[in-house]
């Protein structure tokens, strides 16, 4: 009784001890980070605009202006990855500027008020103008302040200018420059193709870096999405029994036995190759395993005294279901949710390694589909296929370390 | 045993119609993009100017979209077919609208939906176009309900009835398309001057063409043809078309030209060859690494066996396949080829001797098996150490190794014969895996089997064969399950004891 109490701690903090006390966890966690950076600062790793311009107009920071350029993003993804890229460095800051002198909590609601108060001044651009079009979607000229226009000017006119390490964009295409060598020099700006580029003259080590945007899209949304067909059916299905449960399995087992992979090919040659088209479909199609799961977990919670209770004071069905019921569930939910970012990953590029993915967006499997066609070209075989193996490896590693983290009893 | 059978099966049938109607869903789907088609190719025949031949042709094309999407089952409304309640005065009033609308005049997007709408009506639209034609109040709709109704009573002429049909009545058949198509013709351009009839001869083609259907035999045809109206409702649908097609195994492949079950009978030979061989290798492979890596448990073989496995598992096909064909099947890599790129038989490879031959196709498949099998090793050889550590640590094994037994004997008699039950569950899916195509695989090793023909109609919205396919790879797939939980039977005796 005497002995100095140990702080006490939650299962859940006990478990993300285990989780990160790992070697292999922090690699993963790092990589991960890493690939999330990269899709955010894809315009600023490789951009024919200038980062920082300074002539006698005085100093402007052009790749900035152009991450609200409608011009400058072929979809609504790049958009959120633009803000995002605003946002992190300002979150960052307010995060390290309250380091130890707030409450955990009151910490946690400043960051989300920096974060939608900071999405609120982003989005200003947004809002519809008299014109009818709000300033992001009324495409204007592209910056003048590009690696070109630079180039051009006699030396002693040039202003002082800092570019991208990579200078190329993602989605244009340079006249002579299909499937070069990586160390290739691209004569209309300047730059290195420091891995070669495809068959359609675009440099790859640039749709490396905006792939990442494509990836993380599909991965969130897609799992997300089958995430929350998956707990609805599963949670309604383990709580209420009955013939609901038994329509509910059906529909389930259609589900599992349909080939899914069929199913996504077809739903996407029938309507528009479009990436968020795509991502639905993935998502609406993958959310079977989810809800047996989720089914699994509500028929075994089911049967606990605090579910008695909660019934026993009159709480509705829903009530139970999701403020009660669901959160005791999230930890299998947390480790299926990772699995299930990397099977929409994969799935993503194994509908456009086949031929049906966005043409318009791009993709690491797009890529690997010209590696494909152009089979003696070998960084279009490796660059795509060392990223989609990285990041489908590297959730596959933390949903593994999750699973022993949470459950160290079943661990072989 | 027999009431856990029928329980089964009982419960197979919901799934197996519920994967039909999704199925059916996915097919209609295809439908918007035929049209968009058959209005490109009826647009430009109203362009007009090229002369009679190219009118001619254009209105061969918009019977061939009609052929297509009669073929498909598409004309049909899904569900329910309300369309042979439509009587002359709702086809009348249509028209006028229209007419008044100007629809006629200076909407040919709106003009061409119309007449879609109009056409799709089939054989239970010719009566009430027929009576629309036969009023002389309605005059000035004339002109566009002989477009409708050229549409409407011209009939498919498929392998089916040809085959059946005596040629006289196939001679019959053909001449009324044709006299349907002419008049079609002759309207189409009065059309862009708001379909108004300002032909000579109107009145004398009309009456031909009223005479045409007033022939008791033609009014017969047709009104056989349209059904009754009321049983049409559930039963003339597109679901009933789709189901009546799958059963009787005349869906019929667009871009194959072809029955759908007869596309894939000429193709599974290929796919199930390949796949009987990948899955004989991955289990071959995996048990032993399983068994022998649970019996060493925790050593450094072990974590070694498993970080490698984890490696394959997270590899997608699509790269390892590449790769493989890059460094052994081109010469890019300094190299010459140790392996054919393409196919699975050399030119010739036929008439070599069966012995050459065989080694010829192991040639060309070893590839492809490799990027087969390997993405299943993880999950078998995890499953089975899994299992067969469970069954290590249950009390019959320190019973049997108290007795005295060989480790050997108690590993191998013992926990892996009582483990290989729980396998039966992975087993479930092989019959289906076996007819599966491996897309992936054949795509980059171009071999010509079913995952390959799966894409092909794909892309080319091929929905009948896609669906075909998939009603084939459902079923055997519920045959699979309905075998793994029968041998489940078999080899449980608890089970077999609960059901009687």
């Amino acid at each position: 009784m005497g002995e100095p109490a140990a702080p006490l701690r939650s299962p859940a903090q006990l478990a993300w001890e285990r989780f990160v006390s790992r070697g292999s966890t922090r690699v993963g966690l790092v990589v991960i980070g890493l690939i999330i950076a990269m899709g955010i600062y894809a315009p600023f790793l490789s951009n024919e605009v200038a980062l920082v311009w300074w002539d006698h107009h005085g100093l402007c920071f052009p790749a900035i202006t152009e991450l609200f350029n409608q011009r400058s993003y072929a979809k609504l993804h790049d958009l959120f990855f633009n803000v995002a890229a605003l946002l992190l460095p300002m979150t960052l800051l307010v995060l390290w500027c309250l380091r130890r002198r707030v409450p955990q909590a009151r910490r946690v609601l400043i960051v989300l008020m920096v974060i939608v108060g900071g999405g609120l001044v982003c989005s200003l651009p947004l809002i519809p103008r008299a014109s009818g079009m709000s300033a992001v979607w009324e495409p204007r000229a592209f910056s003048q302040a590009t690696i070109q226009r630079w180039k051009e000017l006699p030396e002693h006119e040039r202003p002082f200018a800092l570019f991208a390490p990579v200078k190329h964009r993602f989605d244009a295409t340079y006249p002579g420059a299909t499937l070069l060598a990586p160390g290739s020099v691209n004569p209309s700006t300047g730059g290195t193709y420091w891995l070669g580029t495809d068959g359609g003259g675009h440099d790859v080590l640039t749709i490396l870096f905006f792939g990442a945007r494509i990836s993380l899209t599909v991965g969130l949304v897609a799992a997300g999405l089958s995430f929350l067909i998956g707990v609805v059916i599963g949670a309604v299905s383990g709580y209420c029994g009955g013939w609901v449960d038994l329509l509910l399995q059906r529909v389930v087992e259609i589900m599992m036995c349909f080939p899914t992979f069929i199913l996504i090919l077809t739903v996407v040659a029938m309507l528009d190759r479009d990436i968020f088209i795509i991502m639905i479909v993935i998502g609406l199609t993958g959310w079977a395993g989810v809800a047996r799961l989720v089914r699994g977990e509500f028929l075994a919670q089911s049967v606990r005294d605090y579910v008695l209770a909660a019934e026993a004071l009159g709480l509705s069905r829903p009530r139970i279901m999701f403020r009660h019921i669901l959160p005791n569930t999230v930890a299998p939910l947390l480790i299926s949710l990772t699995f299930g970012i990397a099977g929409s990953v994969g799935a993503e590029s194994t509908l456009a390694f086949v031929g049906l993915g966005d043409p318009t967006v791009p993709s690491w499997g797009v890529l690997m589909e010209q590696g494909r066609l152009n089979i003696r070209y070998p960084w279009l075989i490796y660059t795509p296929g060392l990223a989609i193996f990285t990041i489908v490896m590297t959730l596959n590693l933390l949903g593994n370390n999750l699973r022993d983290a949470i459950d160290p009893k079943n661990q072989r | 045993m027999l009431a856990y059978v029928i329980r089964r099966l009982l419960l197979m049938i919901p799934t197996f119609i519920g994967i039909l109607i999704i199925n059916f869903a996915v097919m209609r789907l295809q439908g918007p993009t035929l049209v968009e088609q058959m209005q490109a190719s009826s647009g430009k025949g109203s362009e007009g100017g090229g002369g009679d031949r190219k009118a001619q042709g254009a209105a061969k094309d918009v019977e061939n979209y009609i052929d297509r999407f009669r073929r498909a089952g598409l004309d049909l409304p899904a569900v329910i077919n309300l369309r042979g309640f439509a009587d002359q005065d709702d086809f009348a009033n249509r028209l006028q609208g229209a007419l008044a609308n100007g629809i006629y005049k200076d909407k040919p997007s709106k003009r061409n939906e119309l007449e879609k709408d109009l056409w799709l009506a089939g054989p239970q639209g010719v009566a009430p176009l027929v009576a629309v034609l036969a009023d002389d109040r309605l005059s000035t709709i004339h002109a566009p309900a002989t477009v409708a109704l050229s549409y409407c009573a011209y009939i498919t002429i498929d392998r089916l009835t040809l085959e059946k049909m005596p040629g006289e009545q196939l001679q019959r058949i053909q001449g009324r398309n044709e006299v349907l198509r002419n008049n079609r013709i002759l309207y189409q351009n009065n059309r862009d001057s708001g379909a108004l009839v300002n032909d000579a001869q109107a009145a004398e083609k009309r009456a031909r063409l009223l005479a045409l259907f007033a022939e008791p035999q033609v009014q017969r045809e047709y009104a056989e043809r349209a059904g009754n109206a009321l049983g049409a409702v559930l039963f003339h649908t597109g679901f009933t078309d789709f189901m009546s097609k799958l059963f009787t195994g005349t869906l019929y492949s667009e871009s194959r030209k072809e029955y759908v079950f007869t596309v894939i009978a000429d193709r599974w030979h290929v796919t199930f060859w390949l796949n009987t061989l990948s899955i004989i290798i991955a289990w071959a492979i995996s048990i032993p690494l399983g068994i022998h890596s649970a019996r060493r448990k925790d050593t450094l073989e072990d974590q070694v066996t498993t970080t490698g496995l984890f490696v394959a598992w997270s590899m997608p096909a699509m790269f390892f396949g590449t790769l493989l064909l890059y460094h052994f099947c081109t010469d890019s890599s300094g190299a010459k080829a140790w392996f054919p790129s393409s196919g699975l038989s050399s030119d010739g490879a036929v008439w070599l001797p069966t012995g050459q031959y065989l080694l010829d196709l192991l040639w060309h498949a070893f590839l492809p098996l490799v990027v087969l099998s390997y993405a299943s090793f993880t999950s078998l050889s995890r499953y089975m150490r899994a299992n067969l550590l469970e069954q290590l640590d249950a009390d019959y094994v320190r019973t049997a190794r108290a007795k005295g037994c060989s480790d050997d004997h108690v590993v191998y008699s013992h926990a892996t014969r009582n483990s290989l039950v729980t396998m039966i569950t992975l087993g479930s899916g092989l019959l289906a895996d076996l007819f599966s195509g491996a897309l992936i695989v054949e795509l980059i090793f171009s071999i010509p089997g079913l995952g390959w023909l799966m894409l092909d109609a794909a892309i080319q919205q091929d929905g009948p064969l896609l669906m075909g396919s998939t009603v084939i790879s459902v079923s055997l797939l519920l045959v699979g399950i309905l075998i793994a939980d029968l041998l489940y039977g078999v080899a449980d005796p608890r089970l077999r004891s609960r059901y009687g």
